[in-house]
């Protein structure tokens, strides 16, 4: 059950998109959320649809980890997709069974909010899927550092976020196995009720927040043997370097925003 | 309540870049009353194959039969093979988590679904097992006790189920020399009270001097099985192995191997002494 998660998950590799600078792939990202958002047609989405598959497909990472991904948000794209559906009331008349109304205009904008969640996932996951937890703290530290002009903690919240990210693996292997030995005495996690399920994962919850507060001080004493205090006048063994490949991908991005205004121009469909 | 396992292979994560075959087609058997050691190097596929033991990990193909019955087969009670072979994991004083330790002892007899007057007989038997005083610890929190003392209140969590297998992963890692004597030898009276134990360890010394079979494992196969006296013998694959053999097993291989009069395959201290003893003497039956 812990093992099934893959949103966040990272595929090692040595695609173009790998090498690219986590920098570069961060500012990628958003800049293609955006484009997500500038597309007002189907053409549109066909095109950043084709991009993102050609980017997925240039990872080498296999396509079923991105479906597989989408499984948690399945959910909402379905409550998005079904209320867009029946509260869209303008536009020709296609289904009309008692207080249901589908219109052709309620249909397309529905799809659309659908593909655009969709688009919005799948282009965010690339970003994981390709990226270490290393290099993306390493990454949003350094384009938050021009706002430690006004006081904002970026070093003390990438370290807080990289030491998140680190001991994710660490506690889920932990939850796995107290599981288990719990298990062993006869524990029940699968069945009863509400109250009854939230009641049986006390034996589980006590011991792994025991254990994250034992990690945690092992930690601190860790960091603190080594001399960490913080960010000041702090160097990196690896120095996040812009090459040609991020001059590359910034091109591709302009010429991906500029075909999808092309064709929001045109109108197509 | 024999267990037989047939041809048992486990992936983890298949189907992933991280893919992992940690068993292997293994197939053992275990009488009653057995004392059994399994014995590997790290990652060899130890505990996921003492995991398939109880129903925690199942996995197509391959089956494990407790007593006969199917661990992999639908409809089987999962919970009453689990009052039978109870499982210690490694480190299990971290599953501790109730307010007192008579409590925490009580976790396993209360899901068998026990009346209150037979769980706190269970529980005051199992404290005595492990060697704890039932007056002085059971309104104790199991946090403020010692490491040693909190690995017996967790074993005896499991022995209150009263299993007729027991089985532990590593149980004296981590302890001191003393804490390793002591724990060994509860173990050995646990055995000497009809529980069958399989243990899993690395270190030769101790499930030399324990068990009376031996299972090696080798990325997730079995390399060696047998009486330690039969394991042993294979010393120089063992090493390849990045196992041992006990350290008399090789101060007898070596005297062997320098002209004495050392028989082949004897690894107890109390053994090879004497052999050393009848070589000094001349007399094959003298004393330490």
């Amino acid at each position: 059950m812990l093992k099934n998660i893959t949103l966040g998950q990272y595929f090692p590799g040595d695609s173009f998109i790998h090498r690219l600078d986590p920098r570069t792939k961060l500012l990628a990202t958003v800049a293609l959320i955006a484009i997500v958002f500038v597309a007002q047609g189907f053409s549109g989405f066909l095109l950043i649809a084709a991009f993102v598959l050609a980017c997925a497909i240039s990872t080498g990472i296999h396509l079923k980890f991105l479906v597989r991904g989408l499984k948690p948000i399945m959910f909402i794209i379905i409550f998005t997709f079904v209320l867009n559906l029946f509260f869209q009331t303008e536009g020709k008349e296609l289904v009309h069974w008692g207080f249901i109304r589908i219109t052709d205009q309620g249909l397309r904008m529905a799809s659309f909010m659908a593909v655009r969640l969709i688009l919005l996932v799948v282009s965010s996951q690339l970003l994981t899927l390709t990226t270490s937890p290393i290099a993306l703290t390493d990454g949003l530290e350094a384009l938050f550092r021009p706002l430690e002009v006004i006081h904002f903690p970026a070093h003390e919240i990438a370290m807080m976020m990289s030491i998140a990210l680190r001991f994710i693996p660490t506690l889920m292997d932990e939850a796995d196995k107290i599981m288990k030995a719990q298990k062993a005495r006869g524990a029940n996690f699968e069945t009863g009720n509400l109250i009854q399920r939230a009641k049986a994962m006390v034996p589980l919850l006590v011991p792994l927040f025991v254990g994250a507060f034992r990690r945690a001080e092992d930690l601190a004493l860790a960091m603190d043997a080594r001399c960490y205090r913080g960010g000041a006048g702090r160097t990196r063994m690896k120095q996040l370097k812009f090459g040609t490949i991020d001059v590359i991908a910034a091109v591709v991005m302009a010429l991906l925003l500029a075909g999808v205004i092309a064709l929001n121009r045109l109108n197509l469909f | 309540m024999p267990i037989e396992v047939k041809k048992l292979t486990h992936v983890y994560m298949p189907g992933t870049p991280f893919e992992a075959r940690a068993l292997n087609e293994v197939s053992l058997s275990i009488r009653d009353g057995e004392f059994i050691g399994i014995i590997g190097h790290t990652g060899s596929g130890k505990s996921t194959l003492i995991s398939h033991l109880n129903g925690l990990e199942h996995s197509e193909p391959g089956t494990v039969f407790v007593n006969g019955v199917d661990l992999g087969g639908k409809g089987t009670d999962l919970i009453a093979i689990r009052r039978v072979v109870g499982l210690v994991f490694q480190y299990p004083e971290y599953q501790l988590f109730e307010e007192t330790v008579a409590r925490d002892v009580a976790f396993g007899p209360t899901n068998l679904g026990l009346d209150g007057e037979e769980i706190q007989r269970r529980v005051e038997t199992a404290l005595k097992q492990v060697g704890l005083n039932p007056a002085e610890v059971s309104e104790k929190s199991p946090f403020e006790l010692s490491g040693g003392q909190k690995r017996r209140v967790a074993i005896a969590g499991v022995l209150a189920m009263q299993p007729a297998i027991l089985i532990l992963d590593e149980p004296a890692a981590g302890l001191d020399p003393a804490g390793r004597r002591e724990m060994f030898e509860l173990i050995r009276g646990i055995h000497d009270s009809g529980v069958t134990v399989v243990m899993v360890s690395h270190s030769m010394d101790d499930v030399g001097r324990l068990c009376n079979r031996l299972f090696v494992l080798n990325r997730g196969e079995i390399a060696y099985s047998g009486t330690p006296e039969e394991v042993f013998v294979h010393e120089n694959k063992l090493h390849a192995i990045g196992l041992d053999v006990p350290e008399c097993a090789k101060l007898a291989r070596r005297l062997r191997e320098a002209g004495f009069d050392i028989p082949e395959g004897i690894y107890r201290t109390e053994d090879v002494c004497a052999a050393i003893v009848g070589n000094l003497s001349g007399e094959g039956d003298a004393k330490c």
